[in-house]
Parts: C-alpha cells; structure tokens; sequence
C-alpha cells in the first residue's frame, strides 16, 4: 500500500518491493563497507612487508596482540548467530523469539565493543600508545574504524529492537530485521578477516624474532 | 469496425490534461519548510543545483583571483605566495568536491532521473535528503576551515605536506571532502537501486535513455571508489593529529602509498565527472538530430566499460613518483585502451549528426561545443599517459590545461548544456535562445583562449602551482588571463539568460525540443508526483512519432500508428 502525503510520495507500490530494494540497497552498502576494509587490509600489508630495511616491525619486547581479542571474536560470532535467529523468529511470526533474539543481539554487540575496549587497555598499559609505531598504529586504527562500524550499527539496532518489542514486525513484512542481519554479518565477516590478518602478520613477526 | 479499447495512449494526455495545470511540484505545497524537509526528488535536486551554482561562483572567483595574480611575474595583487597557494587549493578543491562531482547526477540526476525512467521518486528518499545535507555541512567545513586559517595543500592533498603544513584548517577540509564523499556514495546507492528496482513495466535495460546508463555507471564508481577516499583521508587525519601513521616514512610508512589510495579514488573520480556529461550529451545530440542515436548498444557499453577501466590506470598519475618501470609500463598501455570506448562515443555522436537533421537551438551548441573540446582534452590525455613525454610534461601546465579541458571544457559545458536542455522542465520557461547562445560562444572563446595556451606554457616547461615565473612567459600569462575575463563575461551572460527567463520566459511547453524519453511527456514543470499512471514506455530514440504542434508552440508524441499502442496500425509505421 503506498503512502502518499503531501511531502512524501512513495515510489514503490507495496512493502514487498520496497522490502526487496531495501535488501538491494544493503547489499551496495555493503560493497562499500568491504571496499573501506579492503582498502585498510591492503595498505596495512604495504606497510607491514614494505618496511625499510633494518626496521624491526615489533621492536624486542613489544607485546603481541591482546588476547582478549578471542574472546570478542566468540562474542561476535555468537551476536551473528542470535541476529540470524531473529530473522527466523520473524518468518515463523515468533514474537517472544523475535524479541529476545535482538535484545540479546544489542547485548553482545556492546559486550563486543566492551571487550575491544579491555584489548585497547590492555596493550596501552605495557606502554604500547598509538604512538608508539606502526605496529600499534596500525593496530589501534584498523580496530577502531571496525568498531566505529560497530558503533554505526547500533542506533539502527535500538530501533529494530524497538520495534519487534512493539510488535511491528510480521511474516509478511520483517525488512528491517533481514537488513539488520545482513550488515551484522557483513561486520562479523570483515572482522574474522581482518583479525586472521593481523593474526598472521603479527605471528610472522614473532616468529622472525 | 467495432470500437478497440486502446491501451492508455501514451502519457500525455494522463498527466498533463488530469490535473490544472498551476499545480506543479514547484507550487504543491508551499513555505520554507515545505523546500527543507522535502523528500521530492525534484526539490532536492533544484537545492542542489543552487547550492552547487553557489559554490561554483566561489570557486570562480579564486580562479580569477589566480589568473589576475599570474598577469604579472612576481607579485601582481597579493605579495604573499602562501596566499597564492591557499587560493588555488581552494579553487581546486571547491571546483571538484563541491561543483563538478554532485553538479550532474546529484543535480540534474536527481530532478530529471526519475522522471526520465518512469518513478515516482528514487528509491530512498530519506537517504537523497540526508545526502544533500552532507553535502550541506561539506560547505559548511570548508568554510570553517577558511576562518583556522585555511589550507594549502593543493586538491591533492599530497603527503608529507599534508601531514607537516602549518595551515590551521587542514583537518577541517580533510573532513569536509571526507563528508562530501559519503554525499556522493550515498547518490549513488539511491541511483543504483532505483535503476534496479523502479523502472516500470516497459522500461527495459535497453529503452533506458543513454544519460540513464551514463548515471548509473557513475553511480557504480562512486559506490565502489569514494569509499576508498574516505579512509585514505580518515587515516590522513589521525596521521596528521597524533604525527605518526603509514604514510609517515620517518617511522617505516610510506607517502608513495598515500598518492597510489589518492588515485585509485580520483581517477574513477573523473569519470564520475565526465560520465555523466556524456549521457546528457548523448541525449542532447540525438534529440536535436530528430534521429535515432547512432550505435545505442555501443555508447551504453562503452560507459560500463569506462566504468571498469577506470579502475585500473590509477598509476598514469605517478608515473615519476618510483613506481617501477613495470608497473609504468603496464599504467600506461591500460591509459591508452580507456581511450578507445571514449572514442567509440564521440564516432557515434559524430554519425548521428552526420545523418540527422540538426535543430541549433542553445543546448545543441553547447553540444558541439563539448564535443570539441572533449576531444582535445581526450587526445591529450594521451600525451600524458604516454611515459616518454610525461617524464617532461608532468607537474607543467600541459597538465593544468589537459584537465581543463576534460572538467571544465567537457564536464562541466555538459553540466551547463543539460542546464539549458531541461531548464524549461524544470521552472516551465523558455529563455532567450539567441542569448544563450551568445553565451555559449563567449565561453567557448574565452575558454580556448584561457586553456589552450596553457599547453603551449606547459610544454615549454611553466611548472603549475608557481607564483611567480620567468618573464618569457608573460605573453602566455597574460592571454591565458585574458581568456579567463572573456569566461567570465559568458557566464555573466548566461546566468542573465537563465534568470531572466523566470522574470519573463515565454511559457514552456512540455516537450519544447522534440524529445521522445518520459521526462518530456509529462507538463512542464512536472506534477509533484510525476506520473498519475504509470505512463507507457516507447523507444525513446524513435522520432518519427514526434512532431512539431504548432497549438502548442513544442512537440507531440503522436504513437497512434505505432502498433504496440495500436494494434489496428500493424505495419503502417512510417520507416526510417
Ligand atoms: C582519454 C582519456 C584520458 C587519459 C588517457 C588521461 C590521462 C591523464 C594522465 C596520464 C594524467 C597525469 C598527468 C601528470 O600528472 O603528469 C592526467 C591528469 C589528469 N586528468 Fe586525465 N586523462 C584522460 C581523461 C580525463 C578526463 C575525462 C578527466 C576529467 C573529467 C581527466 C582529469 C584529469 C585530472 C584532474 C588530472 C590532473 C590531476 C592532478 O594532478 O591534479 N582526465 N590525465
Ligand atoms: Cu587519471
């Protein structure tokens, strides 16, 4: 049914469609979010195998990346698990579900950033400051831009969660919970990706120690 | 014979003759706040066109302000070079981020997009409203950092001197061209789902317009280059605030690195700007040839392809920065090949004039205007892509006058030709034809006068960026200056042309050029909601439908012999 006001003359002509461009449209949104991480993935590998030589990456002592990086990893995957349970819920018209299933979504996306905050802390108490050199540079901003997405997600989250505890959301029309779900995997996707690399690079320089 | 229930015989007859014909989308609801909160495509579209205007006097008036300092060596009106260099960054930057880049698809695009294709409205209209108040606080930013002291960092904003200048307002133009790139992603997503999902029954990929593919390749670079863009200069901005970061070669980064993100972004950034201008060009020619464009197929292609391409030649730019020879190599034998679908589309302008005949009304003129100096501006490209000369030209004004002559000669004389083409869609006057292209021609000369010297200084080896020179340049100088008043007086010109047709343009008709896309079949202005019904998708190149109604002082679209509208007519369509 569109809706026509004065201001507001909707193009589509029923929420199907609409529903059907709002995917659409996530999926190029992402294509941009992936392009911004490709291009911090790439330029981070330039810098971290181009140094000149007799630069030591990690220099003697530098401490590896923080552990608790592994367990906002678990906590991540765990929210992508529990946002794809909401899509269910709201296909099979499970409101309770539905309802618990985003909340908890909410929650281990703050756990998430919560966590990331202790990894911060951790590492700029052994005096490993964004100024200390590439390897906390580059560390400290590759997180960051990834938790800023995070953070980005969440006012959108707060009113999805809004909505399904209003009821708003039915079988026949759940966009904003697939939509929810596509950019938190998207993110979950980016930083399994984007950790492995680090991981590895940082493993790499250990190793050649 | 018994009565035929005709399937809805074309638009017009829906949309213009349904509603009184005082109620467009101009005078639908009305106050100031009706304009700021509107989620009208049209609306939101004639802001940006304002704004972007706006801005494009700004960026013209430094650019004056830099020819008038060049008139003389040494110091002409300003004695400080530091000045001299925050002028021409300004100019570059306001021209590209806030001018060129939204002047078509988020302008024009967005009043003429929709229409052309047979919505309602874009797909998002939210996100279009938010996209122009980005835009918004891009100027904004821009200004804030006018008033911390400005920024020399040319358009480039090349590192170190980025990252090191004593410029106070660095971080607030890095943040406002940061802002202005989301802007421009978000067009482009709204653009390419609408393309995807709006277009009506009828509308297949193949009867979309030529400006249609045009916008919608756009829209694909923007989507997947700006992106890139905004993180190069969100990790510019932490460099240049905490002092260290990858492009920091005194702590193992890297400043080539930074140039290789730049390009990557701003060469498919200039085809962000010419692409555009050549769907309006498309349209422009074939409409004012009365004949089919030449080679649809092709010229629709070929924008994907220069869509792709643009990709991969981001190198032709740091040809003397240490790029290996390899890689030179390889950057320029892909330049070379961008320039064949380049070419394939001015052939097949060229065919379609060549056939055609051509009505020289003002938008036609700037037409072949374009055409003229695309070329140029096209062929030097490949002095520039070619290693051996750019080794000498690089850094010369050869370059300042081959980009001239792509962005200024071509994209934006695409801009202001479009502007003269849909001028009586959007505010439903006719201007002064005579006038305008008077107009036309003043900027032509002065622009050749302006820029085509500049290869001559460039190739004799005047540096850009420079203050001061040697006086054997003066001549040059001062005829390049010269030029740039001739533009200004044109511009002057065409913007009395423009304005005077609100204070006293002749009414338009709907369809005052003969054209056959949807934008025409609907009133002029066009209704709030575009289309009542959704209106009936013809070939938009087939002309020999459309003929010339003297009642209404414009065209008509008489389909009745056309036996999709009319089965009764089977075979009686006139060939062509
Ligand atoms: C036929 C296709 C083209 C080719 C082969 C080409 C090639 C080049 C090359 C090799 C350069 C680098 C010159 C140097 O710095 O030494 C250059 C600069 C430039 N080109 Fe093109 N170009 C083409 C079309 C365009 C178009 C269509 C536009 C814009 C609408 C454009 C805008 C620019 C700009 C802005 C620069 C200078 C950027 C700067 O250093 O500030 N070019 N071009
Ligand atoms: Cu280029």
């Amino acid at each position: 049914m569109a809706i026509k006001t004065a201001n507001f003359i909707d193009p589509f002509d029923n929420a199907q469609e609409r529903g059907v461009a709002g995917v659409f449209g996530m999926w190029v949104f992402i294509a941009v979010v992936a392009m911004i991480f490709l291009a911090c993935i790439l330029g981070y590998l330039v810098v971290r195998f181009d140094q000149p030589p007799g630069r030591e990456w990690m220099p003697e002592g530098t401490p590896g990346l923080p552990p608790a990086l592994l367990l906002s990893t678990v906590v991540l995957l765990i929210s992508s698990y529990t946002v794809q349970m909401a899509v269910r819920a709201a296909r099979f018209n499970r409101q309770t579900q539905l309802r618990y299933a985003m909340g908890a979504t909410l929650g281990l996306a703050l756990l998430f950033l919560a966590v990331q905050a202790l990894a911060w802390k951790e590492l700029w108490t052994r005096h490993v400051t964004i100024e200390s050199g590439l390897y906390a540079w580059t560390f400290y901003v590759l997180t960051g831009v990834h938790a800023l997405h995070v953070i980005g997600g969440i006012p959108p989250m707060v009113q999805v969660f809004r909505r399904s505890m209003e009821g708003r959301y039915t079988p026949t029309n759940f966009t904003g919970v697939v939509l929810c779900a596509m950019y938190w995997h998207a993110l979950d996707v980016i930083w399994i990706v984007l950790y492995a690399t680090l991981w590895i690079c940082t493993a790499l320089a250990v190793l050649a120690v | 014979m018994t009565t035929i229930q005709l399937p809805s015989p074309g638009a017009i007859s829906d949309t213009i003759e349904a509603r009184p014909e005082s109620d467009n989308y101009l005078t639908h609801t009305r106050g100031i706040l009706s304009w700021i909160f509107t989620l009208d495509h049209k609306r939101i579209g004639v802001m940006y066109m304002w704004s972007v205007l706006g801005a494009f006097l700004l960026g013209g008036t430094f650019a004056l302000l830099l020819r008038t300092e060049l008139l003389t060596p040494g110091p002409t009106i300003t004695d400080s070079a530091d000045t001299y260099n925050q002028w021409f960054t300004l100019h570059g930057a306001i021209m590209v981020f806030l001018v060129i880049i939204p002047s078509i698809p988020a302008a024009l695009g967005n009043i003429i997009m929709p229409i052309m294709l047979g919505a309602k409205d874009v797909a998002f209209p939210r996100l279009n409203l938010f996209s122009y108040y980005l835009w918004v606080t891009g100027a904004i930013l821009c200004i804030v950092s006018l008033s911390m002291g400005g920024f020399d960092t040319g358009w480039t904003f090349y590192t170190p001197y980025s990252t090191t200048t004593t410029a106070g307002g660095v971080i607030p133009v890095l943040t406002a061209a940061f802002v202005l790139g989301f802007s421009s992603i978000f067009t482009g997503l709204n653009f390419i789902v609408t393309v995807h999902k709006l277009r009506p029954p009828g509308m297949t990929w193949f009867r979309m317009p030529l400006f249609l593919w045009s916008i919608y390749a756009t829209a694909i670079i923007q989507v997947l280059a700006t992106p890139v863009l905004g993180i190069t200069l969100l990790l510019l901005i932490v460099e240049r605030t905490v002092n260290i970061g990858i492009f920091n070669p005194s702590m193992g980064g890297d400043p080539v690195l930074y140039q290789h993100f730049f390009w990557f972004y701003s060469h498919p950034a200039v085809y962000i700007m010419i692409l555009p201008a050549m769907g309006i060009i498309s349209d422009i020619i074939a409409i004012n040839s009365h004949r089919a464009i030449f080679g649809y197929r092709f010229i629709a292609f070929s924008s994907i392809a220069i869509a792709m391409f643009s990709f991969i030649v981001w190198g032709h730019h740091m040809f003397t920065s240490g790029q290996s020879a390899l890689m030179n190599t390889l950057f320029s034998a892909i330049s070379f090949s961008v320039a064949i679908p380049s070419a394939v589309k001015v052939f097949n302008w060229i065919a379609t004039l060549y056939k055609g005949s051509v009505s020289l009304t003002t938008p036609m003129w700037y037409a072949l205007a374009f055409l003229f100096l695309f070329t140029i501006g096209g062929l030097t490209g490949l002095h520039l892509a070619t290693l051996s000369t750019d080794v000498h030209l690089h850094d010369t004004y050869f370059v300042v006058a081959h980009f001239h002559y792509v962005m200024m000669g071509s994209a934006l004389i695409g801009m202001i030709g479009g502007l003269h083409h849909w001028w009586p869609k959007i505010f439903g006057r006719m201007y002064d034809q005579r006038l305008g292209t008077i107009a036309c021609w003043i900027i032509f000369i002065g622009f050749n006068v302006t820029f085509f010297t500049q290869f001559i200084l460039g190739s004799q080896g005047m540096p850009r960026r420079y203050y001061d020179y040697q006086p054997e340049f003066q001549i040059y100088h001062v005829i390049s200056t010269i030029g740039s008043y001739i533009m200004a007086v044109g511009f002057t010109l065409t913007a009395i042309t423009l304005f005077g047709s609100l204070v006293n343009g002749k009414k338009a008709p709907a369809n005052p050029w003969g054209g056959r896309s949807l934008e025409w079949q609907c009133a002029s202005p066009p209704p709030f909601d575009n289309f009542a019904k959704a209106p009936r998708v013809g070939d938009c190149y087939d002309f020999t439908v459309v003929h010339w109604d003297p009642k209404i002082g414009g065209y008509r679209v008489d389909e009745s012999n056309d036996p999709e509208v009319n089965p009764a007519a089977q075979g009686t369509k006139a060939a062509h």
